[in-house]
């Protein structure tokens, strides 16, 4: 055991609350909560894996950042989706959702 | 001036320090070399993800929801802090718990999902069951390869990277993503605003 190995269970383990999360959550919301988790932990085990090995510390820095971005621009869409799905559904349980027109 | 006060409190802590020495030496071969406040801080750290995890999972009430998801970052943070990372540590506060949160927080309000919401209701059984397993199964499958494979790999202290070499890396090595991640940015945000100004009212025909 390295601390490598306690900071990729971290990880995992974030990844496993939010795979969780994602499918006994009902409305888009609470999906919505369970994904920053799991790209949390996504995150976390990027900055793990290049800071405590031979890799390049800035690559792992950097991926981590654009990781963070990309959860930024993926909650304003998921957010705009959220408000569409109400004005016409009147509510937003994943399981009402169930025409594309 | 009498140090010891009662003879059972002092009994109680020996005990507790014999046993955690005893946990040190049966556990000490198979651990990392590490100071011991660095276990403590990320004994810390793990339990803030650990509670912060399950009350955004189980919480009926979503803000609730959001408040463990908030722990959880500050966990998170905790961790980059302790690999030597502080400018992300930085960042994950001012992005995650700075501007993702808030922006949960508006999809809660603006669903009236709060309290008495359609969350509040426990989900059926099924999907609780699938559930369990999808919590287990992570870790049942990838628990194990991290702990047999992970001791194997030539492991380093963490250092500090200059702040300096991560802007110098943007604009030299990484310069494609760093264009192609504010393009991505840009086409959310006027997808976002396109979609919730445009609107799509309930259509002829629905029943509501």
């Amino acid at each position: 055991m390295t601390a490598l190995t306690f900071f990729l269970l971290a990880s995992l383990l974030l990844l496993a609350f939010g795979l969780a999360g994602l499918i006994t959550r009902r409305t888009l919301v609470g999906m919505l909560i369970s994904v920053e988790l799991m790209l949390n932990g996504a995150g976390l085990s990027i900055v793990a894996a290049c800071k405590s090995t031979e890799a390049s510390d800035s690559l792992g820095q950097l991926a981590t950042l654009f990781v963070m971005g990309l959860a930024a621009a993926e909650a304003t869409l998921v957010l705009a989706m959220i408000l569409v799905v109400q004005r016409r559904f009147g509510k937003v349980l994943s399981s009402e959702i169930t025409t594309l027109r | 001036m009498e140090q010891h006060v009662n003879p059972i409190i002092d009994a109680v802590l020996g005990y507790i320090a014999g046993f955690i020495q005893y946990l040190a030496g049966l556990l000490g071969p198979y651990l990392p070399e590490a100071h011991w406040a660095a276990y403590l801080a990320f004994a810390l750290y793990v339990t803030a993800i650990i509670l912060g995890g399950l009350l955004a999972i189980l919480a009926r009430n979503l803000v609730r929801a959001m408040m463990g998801l908030v722990l959880t970052f500050l966990g998170v943070a905790g961790m980059y802090l302790l690999l030597a990372s502080p400018f992300l540590a930085f960042m994950q506060l001012l992005i995650y718990v700075g501007a993702i949160c808030v922006l949960v927080f508006f999809a809660i309000m603006l669903t009236h999902n709060s309290s008495e919401g359609e969350e509040s209701k426990l989900p059926p059984l099924s999907a609780l069951g699938y559930g369990l397993l999808s919590l287990i199964a992570p870790l049942a499958v990838a628990g194990p390869l991290i702990i047999l494979h992970g001791s194997k790999l030539k492991s380093k202290v963490p250092v500090d990277t200059p702040t300096g070499d991560l802007g110098k890396g943007l604009l030299t090595e990484y310069v494609l993503p760093f264009e192609l991640i504010s393009i991505v940015l840009l086409v959310a945000m006027a997808g976002a605003v396109f979609l919730a100004f445009r609107g799509f009212a309930p259509l002829k025909g629905d029943k509501e």
